[in-house]
């Protein structure tokens, strides 16, 4: 597996466009929100920000380049190569995306760590922890399944945008209006937990009970999407 | 299963939907031969070159690899290299990144040095796959295929897009991996480089075996040829003769050197002169050409 996550890290430092759109931008977007931290502050709060920004890194770097690795390697048959080694399937799914997802992780604490020292930390490092964990796994658990529906890096561009567009679109809409008003709607679509546990983390003021209770619909999201990719998901492309 | 069975196919059958790809094949490769798959287009030979390899599941019947099932990839790939139709490298890797990590990955070990150094890509080492031309990225699957010195090799067209000297590099390199107890599975179009190489062929036709055996067997079912003009008018032949479209006659015989003789004879004594004339055994390409008539 680590050799295929160290060949990956290297094909992500060579793809001066994958490195851009995917990595690069994430941040600037990120950047910009933590300039203006005053304003979208007084739009939603502090914990809204935190989720838009994690949020923002979730869905066009980690899981849009999820998909858009995963479509590129399969249609030149870089997949059914690893698949004609010795390497099982996990560790080919692994290796392949552990740099991304590391990537991921560390902008989004480093994106994080800036966003509290700027303008204030989170009330529960804890709490918002699990809830950046619980993205990052739903957004891969996605990107798997939407990878079984795009045939190209050109199709990903097509594919990735409800998933990415959406979360990104629910993350405001839970971030701002918070959940009073149709609270059930709000948590079960994707990332609508996820963004008020993490806004509950930032923010404060609710029981830590009542909070990890979020993790449950980001958690179902994982298992529907594993499940769609199981059965979605191609290492070769269609005849 | 004999003893000495490295792949051992018993009535395997292959489905997509409503189209069977492969049916009812079964045959089997001893260690240290070269088998060769050959076959119309769409015949099946891919298909059943995939499942052998563990690329695909039979849809009834058995695979064995070395005893076992070939979809359990930990038990066997590390004795088997494989050299797939197409090129499936990573074009930002470089040459030398990609056989140390696809090498590295069989299970086998190596020096990426000297396999590089086999298929002449030493120059070529710090390239990137995409820069590299057809020939090169068919060179480099090789590599890759026989990096470790596997017990099992499959090469799906090994030589398409290959020059002549790269051809007889990589026979060469085939050579010595027999002599170092390989087993060889072949698939290709260049039905001479089957005639020359393999010890027995597998000839499919509409998903299963039309014929199999080594290259006499399959060749002695048809006739000899021998072909050659003539002035006109000429006297009658003394031999059976049809007359191809070209003008030039046919001669199909079973005793080649018998009837040669005898027209050849007849040719001194009659003061002719054959022009363009060919004889020879039953090519490899006459029984390949037979099957659609067959």
């Amino acid at each position: 597996m680590l050799p295929i996550a160290l060949s990956e890290l290297v094909q992500i430092f060579r793809n001066r466009l994958v490195l851009v759109t995917s990595f690069i931008m994430p941040v600037a977007i990120a950047a910009f929100f933590i300039y203006r931290h005053e304003l979208f502050a007084s739009v939603g709060s502090l914990g809204y920000i935190a989720a838009i920004v994690m949020f923002t890194v979730g869905a066009f770097g980690l899981y849009t380049t999820t998909v858009t690795t995963l479509a590129s390697r399969r249609q030149n048959l870089f997949l059914k190569r690893l698949r004609s080694t010795a390497i099982g399937d996990a560790g080919i799914l692994s290796g392949l995306l552990l740099p991304v997802t590391v990537i991921a992780l560390v902008q989004v604490v480093v994106i994080l760590v800036v966003l509290a020292v700027v303008a204030g930390g989170p009330d529960n490092v804890v709490l918002l922890a699990a809830a950046v964990v619980s993205m990052l796994v739903m957004m891969l658990g996605l990107g798997l399944a939407t990878a079984g529906l795009t045939n190209s890096p050109e199709h990903a561009q097509v594919t990735t945008l409800p998933v990415s567009i959406g979360t990104i679109a629910v993350a405001s809409w839970v971030g701002i209006a918070g959940t009073e008003e149709l609270t059930l709607v709000k948590r079960l679509l994707p990332g609508g937990s996820a963004t008020e546990l993490v806004v509950n983390a930032w923010n404060g003021g609710v029981a830590v009970t009542d909070s990890l209770l979020l993790l449950a619909p980001t958690l179902a999201w994982v298992i529907v999407a594993v499940t769609l990719a199981s059965r979605m998901f191609r290492w070769e492309p269609r005849r | 299963m004999t003893s000495t069975a490295v792949i051992d196919v018993e009535h395997l059958h292959l489905s997509y939907g409503d189209f069977h790809a492969v049916r009812d094949l079964s045959f089997q490769v001893r260690q240290g031969e070269l088998y060769a798959l050959l076959g119309t287009n769409g015949a099946g030979k891919t298909s059943t070159l995939e499942t052998v390899e563990g690329h695909r599941a039979a849809t009834s019947g058995t695979v064995r690899v070395f005893g076992q099932s070939p979809r359990d990839r930990r038990a066997v790939r590390s004795r088997m290299g494989i050299m797939l139709q197409e090129s499936g490298f990573s074009p930002d890797l470089t040459v030398k990144e990609s056989v140390g990590l696809i090498g590295g990955l069989t299970g086998r070990t190596d020096r990426v040095d000297r396999v590089l150094h086999i298929v002449d890509l030493t120059r070529k080492a710090g390239t990137r796959v995409s820069q590299l031309s057809g020939g090169e990225k068919r060179r480099l699957d090789f590599a890759t295929a026989v990096y470790g010195t596997p017990e099992l090799v499959f090469l799906d067209e090994p030589t398409t897009g290959l020059d002549i000297q790269s051809r007889d590099d990589l026979w060469a390199t085939v050579g010595r991996l027999r002599e170092a107890g390989s087993t060889i599975v072949l698939t290709t179009h260049y039905l001479e480089e089957a005639q020359q190489h393999a010890d027995r062929i597998g000839l499919m036709h509409q998903g299963t075996f039309h014929r199999e055996g080594t290259v006499a067997e399959l060749t002695r079912t048809l006739p000899a040829v021998i072909r050659f003009g003539l002035p006109t008018p000429a006297p009658a032949l003394p031999v059976q003769a049809t007359r191809e479209a070209d003008g030039r006659f046919l001669v199909e015989t079973f005793s080649l050197q018998k009837d040669l003789h005898v027209v050849l004879r007849w040719a001194r004594d009659n003061g002719l002169e054959l022009r363009d004339l060919e004889a020879g055994p039953t090519r490899l390409d006459d029984v390949f050409r037979a099957i659609g008539t067959e």
